[in-house]
């Protein structure tokens, strides 16, 4: 299980990339990563409910500019992993993933940070005639890939699985109480989404 | 060299720092055309220099400003040596005042057509698909919702499809045009009536959020019609209508989404906790 969690984790971290940095063809985005992973961890139909319902709630957020809103891919990845490996019922799963993503957040705006300190040393390189682009974007790839994947692996998957039986150990009212919020989240969604447009339509000048 | 600066301008935000944005992903699309025009060099180095200042853009719009700037640097490097005014030095500033104008135009385009209304309508036609398939499951979380496994994939790689299908005839076409127009700051901002796009797409958006939100409703309707009891209908239309009315305050307000969220589930916990204690209204 542990193999299965840590490979599905990687492969995320490769989706990962074509959220910024590679592509942008929205492979990897929670509607299409959440039944994805879910059916190379044997619950398509669940990691497809969570995924829709974490892109819905992540449309609220435009990456405009330095903006870094939350990680959706991380988020339906760590609600996939929380339910089948930690074993969480799907509701605690889903809010964990979403909880996972918006920390990812912080993760990927200190890689944006520390990425500033390149650009010296590129500079420097191409003075000297050696320019080396490829090789620092090549290592920004690798390093965001692996990030994201141990990150997805080490602190969603296995905070969960410890979570878990703390959580279990809890009132039960705590799932009961996740399950009839987790049954809102849809019309949480959806009111992003019509209001969202609405404004468009109906903006003033 | 067309082709491979088509292809690595699907890395242009490769490398994205602060300090310069997508300085990174930008020098590295266009190196092919620098290694073309220049030897390695003195010059070869101060171009790829002055293509690492800041620069940001929509990505997906990136290929206007590159194809642009491709063409002045040609032009650049056959330009015979002249006074402060004409020559390369000065070709050199407009080059970089051509790339500012252009990827601020672009992003504002980009970011309303993709982020703004294309993101969301794929997302749109995600579940348009599952809701026609049958697939229900998203909508009432409490439900077992089955359909096949190519109906599972094919709403949101439909929406995929559509989209960067967009994107990447976007990308090329604008590497042509801007190619084909270089040198002036207004290159491609006129080359589709950008406005109407957008008006076009937010409409279709606002059309298709209408009905997926009725379809919902009616949905909600459906599984819980009673003909004796109409309470828990009633309840549970009352709490969707909530749901969506918090949303549009707590936005209206500035907060985020994740403030609702927090709202629902402090909520929901103090409602399991009430009922649990045995205390009744």
């Amino acid at each position: 299980m542990i193999l299965k969690a840590l490979i599905s984790s990687l492969f995320a971290g490769l989706l990962e990339l074509d959220n910024v940095q590679a592509g942008q063809f929205l492979i990897s985005r929670p509607a299409f990563a959440g039944p994805l992973l879910g059916w190379l961890n044997g619950c398509p139909f669940e990691g497809a409910r969570m995924g829709i319902l974490i892109e819905l709630i992540y449309l609220d957020f435009i990456p405009v500019g330095g903006v870094v809103p939350p990680n959706g891919l991380v988020a339906a990845a760590a609600a996939v992993l929380a339910l089948v490996w930690a074993g969480l019922p799907e509701s605690t799963a889903f809010f964990f993933g979403v909880m996972a993503g918006f920390m990812y957040g912080k993760v990927e705006y200190r890689l944006r940070v520390s990425r500033s300190s390149w650009i010296k040393g590129i500079e420097t390189d191409a003075r000297n005639g050696a320019l080396l682009l490829e090789r620092n974007l090549a290592g920004s790839l690798l390093a965001e890939s692996a990030i994201s994947g141990l990150y997805i692996f080490f602190f969603s998957g296995l905070a969960a699985f410890l979570a878990a039986p703390l959580l279990r150990a809890g009132p039960e009212a705590l799932f009961r109480a996740s399950d009839l919020a987790y049954s809102l989240m849809p019309w949480l969604g959806l009111s992003g989404l019509y209001f969202r447009f609405r404004t468009q339509v109906y903006k003033k000048g | 060299m067309f082709f491979s600066i088509f292809i690595r301008s699907f890395f242009i935000q490769a490398g994205w720092n602060y300090e310069r944005l997508q300085n990174l992903g930008f020098a590295f699309a266009i190196m092919p055309a620098l290694r073309k025009i220049y030897a390695p060099g003195e010059k070869l180095a101060a171009a790829v220099l002055r293509h690492l200042g800041l620069f940001n853009t929509q990505p997906y719009m990136a290929g206007f400003v590159i194809g642009n700037i491709v063409r002045m640097e040609e032009k650049l490097a056959l330009m015979p040596a002249g006074g402060a005014e004409s020559g390369p030095a000065a070709f050199e500033k407009k080059i970089l005042e051509v790339k500012a104008a252009l990827s601020s135009g672009f992003a504002a385009i980009g970011d309303r057509i993709f982020w703004g209304r294309l993101k969301p309508l794929t997302t749109q036609v995600c579940i348009v698909i599952w809701a026609l398939a049958g697939f229900y499951g998203w909508l009432f979380t409490d439900t077992v919702s089955r359909v096949p496994l190519p109906v599972l994939f094919l709403g949101p790689l439909a929406g995929i499809a559509l989209y960067a299908g967009g994107a990447v005839y976007l990308r090329w076409q604008g590497l042509k045009k801007g190619y084909a127009c270089g040198g002036t700051a207004s290159c491609g901002l006129d080359a589709v009536n950008w406005p109407a796009l957008i008006r076009r797409l937010s409409v279709a958006g606002f059309a298709l959020s209408l009905l997926i939100v009725a379809g919902a409703f009616g949905l909600l309707l459906e599984q819980n019609w009673d003909g004796a009891h109409k309470g828990g209908l009633i309840l549970r239309a009352a709490l969707a209508l909530g749901v969506m009315a918090l949303q549009r305050i707590v936005r209206k307000s500035g907060r985020s989404i994740f403030f609702a969220m927090g709202l629902i589930l402090s909520a929901s916990a103090a409602l399991v906790i009430f009922e649990r204690s045995g205390l009744h209204l």
